[in-house]
């Protein structure tokens, strides 16, 4: 009987499961054609590729990488423009340390536009040519993006243009893709962004809000890829040479005005496509330039904004504002001043009093401090784009005073106060006649009218706790004025990073120009009064000193203009890269602050300008202007040559 | 009582079966590679900074590829080097540092000079490399203590080649206060270490002549501290030539 039931229960089996093809697309894999056959699909790539573009954003730092949440060691603390508590040296890029792969993620974002390129062709026919076109260009601009990702950091790297296919068993040798040279790297980015500039469209049709590529937007990062080329054909002095006389690292000299007059045609590209954002500008009242200057980084609208990228609570979010508000507005999960600039950033400014090296004028004429009722009363006329930057202390934030003070002297006033310490000392404060806090929790001072008043600031200087504004100013710059101190917290900010606006291509512009006119290159443009128009304009919006005539313009000031209008926007750290000066300015270098005390016998401020109270050294190695390639890249592809020094 | 002994045979079988391979085939490496780096006219080795900043020696293990992936360790502060622990093999062996390199090429990547050394690595290799140092930097006198409590010391800085590529002019000269004697540009008091930097070719003034330097920032602290004066031009890794380190007690 038992036989009869296994008998039956085999030929049921049999019968019930044979008759089912096997040999149908999987159900669980995305394949090509449902990618390719709709604008949805392409809406998806597009996403992956955008998201993982190299910008240094503000999920960014040298510390920690790309795309990375937690912000602490700012990019702003290793230029110089500003100190922080975590960082207190010069530093390289930290490939390999919190996951960050920048090898292998670069190539992977090159892989998917190498295979976007290769098989968008054959789905051509369910989209218009326009359209098929549009996405090809963005395909380069993102590739082009990602080179230039690469070049920047190590030179030559391997160019790989279409998708390697392993198959299993056979030799790795073909995968091992040798590095090409630097030049034929940035000659690479080049015709990417050609190619995307012939391509895409004025407007881009699917994202018009500037978070999607354009024929200006290639042409805008084509400017700022050709002049940083420029500068390291003319700058650079480290070389490498593989087996085969690549030039791995550097290139001739004689590539220089080449490389400049494309980033100068790119930049004139975008002439009159857009402008400096002037919507709350007058050209008689500061209040309004500053003003300006402050909506400029949150108007949606803006016409100076040319590639953003976007955050969306809670998908993509950033804590910008939990890291970097004054102490005073510190947020329910703590953090607060990562980025305090430096006295030798706002040096930088016009406005400001200033001795004749340069240096802000805070002693009279027999050497005693400067007197002052309010702590703002030094900055009085400081250029309103200054102001738009960095919190000096006294100003407003969220309709409260920003106090910074280091604490308060008790000694006598009435023949004036001597400096604290003689000029040039890196010592630490005397004690004596000196009030100070060691923390936020502070035990008020009897004045001698019998007002109470703090030793420090709410915002600092506390001596025993670095959360406050070490530097004796807090960084105002990006931060969101609406946000409500309780939702001040990390990833929970959303404003939106604004990786190219037009100011950056007019200063791309005007120090290409003036690269081209010091060599003598004389077209038919007038390259010379061609910067000095380009600078004038940055200046006048910022609310600064106007260039006097072309010659009092130099390499220097051009640069300095640079530096302030960009600054705390990641790009300084390039900048002194590729002008290869980050080893001189940061040769044995302590950064200078601006320390405010307040004299209970005059019942004044006075300010004390001296270098970082706790020493640190920075000092920046030149062998890091090219980056060690990563060593794991090198065990699995032997061709490739490390960089010099490591 | 029978699961007890099955369970006990088996428990046996697993520990016999897995603890018969060797786990390493290899012999640990076991020679050695010193010597130095000396300077050809002096014969006193060249003085560097412990740590990346400084000379380093590089292996090229050509017995396991014509292209192999090289080996570095770095030298100990007064020129010397020392690693134990190499694996025998054959090597092109070089060195990096603040000096003329070993290895030389034009602008077009040809090799010009090639002076590094080939050796086949049994036991012991010392090697010693005669170089050209960028600069060389030499106490005139020893440090002096002075009234108010800072030292004032005297060098005097020469070229080490006359190879006309490697004359760059001076771009810094410092006088570094540390508390040890690994007294270098990456490890200094900051506070009383008299840094210095010359723009342009004014830095070439002070080649061949004694040059004092003082001590900032007022009175060193009581306690004994070393004093070293380092020098460098702008010419490969612009890593630093030393004068060799110097103690002193406080009085």
């Amino acid at each position: 009987m038992k036989k009869y039931k296994y008998i039956l229960l085999t030929l049921l089996i049999l019968s019930v499961t044979a008759c089912r093809k096997l040999d149908i697309p999987p159900k669980n894999i995305i394949e090509d054609a449902d990618v390719f056959s709709s604008s949805a699909g392409i809406q998806a790539y597009m996403a992956r590729l955008y998201s993982e573009l190299p910008i240094e954003d503000f999920r960014y730092s040298p510390q920690r990488g790309l795309n990375f949440f937690w912000i602490i060691s700012p990019t702003p603390a290793t230029t110089g423009e500003a100190l922080s508590r975590d960082q207190t040296s010069s530093m390289q890029e930290n490939f390999g340390g919190w996951s960050w792969d920048i090898w292998g993620g670069s190539y992977t974002v090159i892989h998917d536009c190498d295979y976007f390129i290769q098989t968008l062709p054959s789905y051509a026919k369910n989209f218009t040519t326009a359209q098929v076109n549009a996405w090809l260009g963005e395909a380069y601009f993102v590739r082009g993006m990602t080179y230039f990702g690469l070049v920047k950091r190590f030179g030559g790297v391997p160019i790989v243009n279409k998708t390697l296919n392993y198959v299993v068993g056979t030799s790795t040798d073909e995968l091992k893709i040798p590095r090409s040279s630097e030049q034929a790297v940035w000659d690479q980015v080049a015709s990417d962004f050609d190619f995307a500039i012939a391509n895409l469209p004025a407007v881009n049709t699917d994202d018009g809000d500037g978070s999607r590529a354009n024929k200006y937007v290639a042409a805008a990062f084509e400017s700022r890829a050709m002049l940083y080329a420029g500068s390291i054909a003319k700058y650079n002095t480290t070389t490498l040479f593989d087996a085969n006389h690549n030039e791995l690292c550097g290139m001739p000299a004689s590539l220089a005005n080449g490389y400049f007059q494309k980033s100068y045609n790119a930049a004139v590209m975008l002439d009159g496509v857009y402008s400096l954002y002037l919507s709350a500008w007058s050209a008689t009242d500061k209040t309004a330039q500053y003003q300006n200057f402050v909506n400029l980084f949150s108007d949606a609208s803006s016409k100076e904004n040319i590639f953003v990228r976007e955050y969306q609570y809670p998908n993509s979010v950033h804590g910008y504002d939990a890291y970097n508000v004054p102490r005073q507005l510190i947020g329910p999960n703590g953090y607060s001043s990562e980025v305090n600039p430096t006295l030798n950033f706002v040096e930088m400014f016009d406005g400001i009093p200033k001795n004749a090296d340069g240096t802000i004028q805070n002693l009279n004429s027999s050497g005693q401090y400067n007197l002052y009722t309010n702590t703002m009363d030094l900055f009085a006329n400081a250029e309103p784009r200054l102001r738009a930057t960095v919190i000096l202390p006294g100003d407003v934030f969220k309709t409260q005073s920003i106090e910074i003070r280091r604490g308060i002297y008790t000694g006598s006033a009435s023949g004036g106060i001597n400096p604290l310490l003689p000029a040039g000392s890196r010592s630490q404060y005397p004690t004596g006649n000196l009030i100070t806090s060691s923390t936020a929790s502070q035990t008020p001072y009897t004045l001698p009218g019998g007002a109470l008043m703090n030793p420090a600031g709410l915002s600092g200087i506390f001596t025993g706790d670095q959360t406050c504004a070490i530097s004796g100013f807090s960084i105002r710059k990006w931060l969101n004025p609406n946000l409500p101190t309780s939702q001040v917290l990390e990833n929970n900010e959303t404003q939106t990073w604004i990786e190219m606006r037009y100011a950056e291509v007019l200063l791309n512009r005007a120090e290409a120009a003036y690269e081209l006119y010091t060599a003598g290159q004389a077209g038919t443009t007038n390259y010379q009064q061609d910067a000095f128009d380009d600078i004038n304009q940055i200046r006048s919006r910022a609310g600064a000193t106007l260039l006097s005539s072309t010659g009092s313009m130099t390499i220097d000031s051009i640069r300095i203009e640079r530096r302030k209008e960009l600054a705390f926007e990641n790009k300084t750290y390039w900048d002194l890269k590729r002008w290869r000066t980050f080893a001189k300015e940061q040769n044995g270098t302590i950064y200078r602050i601006l320390m405010p005390f307040y004299s209970s016998q005059a019942g004044k401020y006075f300010f004390d300008a001296r270098t970082d109270e706790r020493n640190d050294v920075y000092t920046y190695d030149p062998r890091w202007y090219y980056e060690q390639i990563p060593q794991g890249a090198i065990s699995k592809s032997t061709n490739l040559v490390q960089n010099p020094g490591y | 009582m029978k699961r007890l002994f099955y369970y006990t045979a088996l428990c046996l079988v697993i520990v016999a079966g897995s603890s018969c391979s060797k786990i390493d085939n290899y012999p640990a490496p076991s020679d050695t590679i010193n010597g130095s780096t000396i300077d050809e006219v002096t014969g006193a080795t060249v003085q560097t900074e412990v740590g990346g900043g400084g000379t380093r020696v590089e292996l090229l293990e050509t017995s396991y590829s014509s292209n192999p992936v090289p080996i570095y360790f770095q030298s100990m502060q007064d020129g010397t080097f020392n690693n134990t622990k190499v694996f025998g093999a054959t090597y092109k062996v070089s060195v990096q540092g603040p000096f003329v390199p070993l290895i030389q090429t034009d602008s077009v990547g040809n090799v010009l000079t090639d002076s590094s050394k080939t050796i086949v690595l049994k036991n012991t290799a010392t090697l010693n490399f005669k170089v050209q140092p960028f600069l060389r930097v030499e106490w005139v006198g020893k440090p002096v203590f002075n009234a108010d409590s800072t030292v004032t010391v005297q060098v005097k800085i020469t070229r080490g080649t006359n190879n006309p590529n490697y004359q760059q002019p001076i771009t810094d000269v410092n006088l570094y206060v540390c508390n040890t004697h690994y007294d270098a540009n990456n490890n200094y008091d900051p506070r009383y270490s008299t840094l210095t930097s010359y723009s342009g070719t004014s830095g070439n003034s002070i080649l061949g002549q004694v040059i004092t330097i003082t001590t900032t920032g007022g009175a060193l602290p009581a306690q004994d501290v070393f004093f070293r004066v380092g020098a460098r031009i702008n010419a490969v890794y612009d890593e630093y030539n030393y004068s060799t380190p110097v103690g002193l007690t406080y009085p």
